[in-house]
């Protein structure tokens, strides 16, 4: 177990810079999920990570050792790849024990470790199957298996759920969680499921164009976007964004919407932004689903929350709510509601815009203001 | 725990071991043909000498009644071995692929010609066509008594014989590659243009054959690529003969580099052969690189 | 109801059609090979006053006896195709293992151990799978000369490796960039070296295409004739050029059934190989056709 740092590592393929300048410091025993759409450069940073790839600047460092150079056998970590990667031809117990056999541990250690692990992940009656007869879950369960048994200093993930279907991806994110609250070690896992992300990790960072955008704990990704990058890949649905004018109010600022030839103001909060410089200005609103609501008399009374008519276009119930599309500004916007308090396509709909978390954007950096 | 560099063994150990490969592509493919280029612009006769006469070799090449005499037997027996081999083979590949029986006998029994070494069947249809012994005399046997299948005794038509042993050999083959490539087809497209209509006649002729243009092209640079080289098939079939009647370039450069001792005029045609297989394979192989995999 | 009997009718005809044709053609692919055989079995006399062409009326294996050690082949000693045949085993035995095993590691190198240029490598390698071996002729055979393998099998063998070994990478390294690349990784974080990864991982995934390169070039070695009449004396030749000289010998008369029996025996070892393992062999050639 160690700490893992990135230092200013860049790695590029001729003239394609896959990672420019990544910096993480990864403390012993911590959670950490690489983030982004696909071709974000986070597996590439992970590959390097393993030594996989070589960095083309910057180094990596675990522990106090320098590994930036180091061969991926000598580096001490394991990984669990997308596609498991076991050994077709070994089975289940070859396949744990590969690693140590190689390293040439004693035929009883490396019985009793085979079995430890088996036991800690329940795949002690497939252990001389063959890759092939097992399912998708039990095959992820073994490559788990594959790097819990070399008690490495460091584990790396490789969208490690990405081939399970929905329904077990749900059941081994949770007993991923659970494992790591027992090996407290410290973990780096590839995803781009920002749903995944969220549940599981201790930080993330969220990474696009092989720059890391933001990096933090799942709430202040959520509640305090980098940007509209970050702000709008975390969360499902997304958070709406909505370009809009600010203005002067008596005590501060509000920024200006239009539902059905109507419009409203909607005042700022001062701790979410200071937009002193904006006003007469457009900036982008960006406020999710949640805060905008049915009429609930309890919300109606908080500050900064408005009431706003808008035109129900598409209504999407998924269950526990429900979500409307309206218009606002002319772009669209979703709104998430009560099931029971949805009203029609088409029908004109109260809605509370609550402001307390709102946040605003650049409209040309798309920075967080 | 030892922390070896990342130069270590395995750094220079993929190199090494390709290296016999390198080495072999160096000298005897690449240097090899280079070589023989720089043969076909000396004076060689029986042995190789180093006095270099320009394109003389060429100009010689290509005004011996033997050599266009070769060229042009090669151009009717490649033109008609491939166009027969590869109608013959999407036929039969389509007949195959309606639901047969005994489609897997059937197959084996199309292909195996191709396991048999060109000169054994050189030997078999040698004396099949032979008028005497053959074809001819077993029709006259059934009582057609005008019967006439002499080809291969026939200056002017022997080079036809050449072609029916060769589509024996290679058409099963070609059918091999269409019936794959007719498997590889996704089957969605054929289910949705027969819901749009579309009878099994024109699924095949509109939808089917012209997505196989990639197989098409393979089998054609196939069957070009087995033509072009043909040698084993001709000697043991008719040697060349009658007269030099189914002489072909393959056959040219063996008998002036090896039996008559003109190196230098038999390197000149060697390069010519390599330059049509060329003429031939980069244009296909420009494509190939140029448009992103196909399937 | 008439209208739905008469197109089952016309299927039912169609489908007639169909079988006729495939079977028609099935005939055409194998009268040439039972003429061959049944023709292998028959006495001269019978075929002096005959044809090729007609059901055998007499059962004898003389023409075999001939074909494999009686009649006289060219001007050596030993009579029949006999110590043709064994030349061609002793040439395409080791001409297989080596050409097979050097493809194999370079399939292995260029697929999980790419470096610079391996591509490119890669790439001019597979002109080896294209080329016109007139094109080489010439030099190949002083160089044979200058090593002292004129004319020897030794020679054949070296031959047939250098030329076979672009068809065997190509092989070989088609099916391993089929692979799972994580496959390697896993391994070379599990602390597996090269050697390691290709004898324990790779090595055992590898059959099928093992299979299919050995079956190619057995093949293609065995059947090879151009090689074989240009690099060899009488005290080396393989059976091909054993079985052309034998049917091409001017003396005497033309012993069609000893030329069949002949035939046989020359094809018999692929013929056999295609039998028993036809799925490969089918995958060899269209592998050999359609890069992947």
């Amino acid at each position: 177990m160690a700490e893992l740092k990135i230092e200013n590592v860049n790695k590029s393929f001729g003239e394609t810079h896959i990672l420019k300048g990544i910096n993480l410091d990864i403390p012993d025993g911590e959670f950490v999920i690489l983030v982004g759409p696909s071709g974000c450069g986070k597996s590439t940073l992970l590959n390097c990570v393993a030594g996989l790839e070589e960095v083309t600047s910057g180094a990596i460092r675990l522990g106090d050792k320098d590994m930036t150079r180091v061969a991926p056998k000598d580096r001490d970590i394991a990984m669990v790849f997308q596609s498991y990667a076991l050994y077709p031809n070994m089975n289940v117990y070859k396949n744990i024990a590969f690693g140590l056999e190689i390293r040439k541990m004693p035929k009883a250690e490396i019985q009793a470790e085979v079995s430890r692990v088996a036991k800690l992940l329940q795949i002690e009656h497939m252990l001389d199957r063959k890759p092939s007869q097992l399912s998708g879950g039990q095959r992820q369960r073994v490559a788990m298996g594959r790097a819990l048994a070399r008690r490495p200093q460091i584990y790396l993930f490789d969208e490690p759920l990405s081939n399970l279907d929905a329904k077990l991806r749900v059941e081994m994110r949770t007993e991923m969680k659970k494992l790591h609250q027992r090996l407290a070690t410290t973990i780096v896992y590839v995803t781009h499921d920002q749903i995944e992300a969220m549940t599981l990790a201790d930080r993330i960072a969220v990474m696009k164009d092989g720059i890391v955008q933001q990096f933090g704990t799942p709430q202040e990704v959520y509640d305090d976007p980098a940007n509209i990058f970050v702000a709008g890949f975390m969360g499902s649905p997304s958070m709406n964004f909505l370009e809009c004018e600010v203005s002067r109010v008596d005590d501060g600022f509000a920024v200006e919407v239009v539902s059905e030839a109507q419009s409203y103001l909607l005042p700022v909060d001062p701790n979410q932004a200071d937009l002193s410089g904006y006003e007469g200005k457009r900036v982008i609103l960006g406020i999710r689903p949640e805060q905008i609501t049915h009429v609930m008399p309890h919300v109606a009374e908080q500050p900064f929350v408005t009431k706003v008519t808008v035109k129900i276009e598409v209504v999407e119930p998924t269950g526990a709510d429900t979500l409307v599309l309206a218009r606002i500004n002319d772009q669209e916007c979703e709104c998430r509601v009560h099931p029971t308090e949805s009203g029609q396509p088409g029908e004109m709909m109260d809605m509370l815009f609550n402001m307390s978390k709102a946040v605003f954007f650049d409209p040309k950096t798309e920075d967080r203001l | 725990m030892s922390v070896t560099n990342r130069k270590g063994l395995d750094y220079w150990l993929p190199k090494l071991v390709l290296s016999p490969t390198i080495a072999i592509t160096v000298i005897f493919i690449y240097g090899f043909v280079i070589w023989t280029a720089v043969l076909s612009f000396t004076r060689s006769r029986i042995l190789p000498q180093y006095e270099f006469v320009g394109f003389e070799q060429y100009v010689r090449l290509f005004a011996n009644d033997r050599w266009l005499g070769a060229m042009s037997n090669l151009l009717i027996f490649g033109v008609l071995f491939i166009a027969i081999c590869l109608i013959v083979g999407l036929v039969l590949a389509i007949l195959l692929d309606q639901n047969i029986r005994a489609e897997g006998a059937l197959r084996t029994i199309y292909l195996y010609p191709m396991a048999l070494s060109f000169i054994v069947t050189g030997t078999v249809w040698k004396w099949l066509l032979n008028p005497t012994v053959g074809i001819e005399r077993f029709m006259i046997s059934l009582g057609w008594e005008s019967f006439v299948f002499d080809w291969i005794v026939n200056p002017q038509m022997a080079i036809y014989t050449i072609v029916i042993a060769g589509v024996w050999q290679a058409s099963g083959f070609v059918m091999a590659i269409f019936l794959a490539g007719l498997r590889g087809i996704d089957t969605s497209i054929i289910k949705a243009a027969q819901l749009d209509g579309a009878s099994l006649f024109s699924v095949y002729t509109r939808i089917i054959i012209p997505s196989m243009r990639p197989v098409f092209f393979s089998a054609f640079i196939m069957l070009a690529h087995i033509a072009i080289k043909s040698f084993d098939l001709i000697i043991a079939l008719t040697g060349g003969g009658p007269g030099n009647s189914t002489d072909v370039p393959a056959i040219f450069m063996y008998q002036f580099s090896f039996q008559r001792g003109q190196l230098g005029m038999g390197a000149a045609s060697a390069i010519v052969m390599l330059m049509t297989v060329l003429a031939i394979l980069v244009p296909y192989l420009y494509s190939e690189l140029r448009t992103p995999k196909n399937g | 109801m008439a209208k739905m009997s008469e197109r089952r009718y016309s299927e039912i005809t169609g489908r007639a059609v169909l079988y006729g044709i495939l079977i028609i053609v099935a005939a055409y692919y194998l009268v040439p090979l039972l003429i061959m055989i049944m023709t292998s079995f028959r006495s001269m006399d019978e075929i002096r006053m005959g044809q090729l062409i007609e059901l055998p009326r007499s059962f004898t294996l003389d023409a075999w006896h001939q074909a494999w050690n009686q009649v006289q082949i060219g001007a050596r000693d030993e009579l029949g195709l006999r110590p043709y045949f064994i030349n061609s085993i002793k040439m395409v035995i080791p001409a297989v293992a080596i050409s097979t095993i050097l493809g194999a590691l370079n399939g292995y190198v260029l697929s999980f151990w790419k470096f610079r240029g391996s591509e490119l490598f890669f790439a001019a390698l597979l002109l080896g799978c294209f080329l016109p071996f007139q094109a080489i002729l010439l030099p190949q055979s002083q160089l044979l000369g200058w090593l002292g393998l004129t004319g020897s099998i030794s020679g054949l063998v070296l031959t047939h490796v250098v030329y076979g070994v672009s068809f065997t990478t190509l092989f070989f390294r088609n099916y391993y960039v089929n692979l799972p690349g994580e496959l390697i990784k896993a391994a070379k974080l599990d602390g597996a070296g090269f050697w390691m990864i290709f004898f324990r991982i790779i090595l055992p995934l590898s059959s099928p295409i093992l299979v299919v390169t050995v079956i190619w070039q057995f093949t293609q070695i065995w059947n090879d004739f151009l090689f074989g009449v240009v690099f060899s004396d009488p005290s080396s030749q393989p059976v091909t050029v054993g079985l052309n000289n034998m049917v091409n010998s001017t003396t005497g008369e033309t012993r069609y059934n000893v030329d069949m029996a002949g035939a046989i025996i020359a094809a018999l070892p692929t013929i056999l190989v295609y039998v028993l393992a036809g799925k490969y062999f089918v995958r060899g050639l269209t592998a050999g056709s359609v890069k992947g």
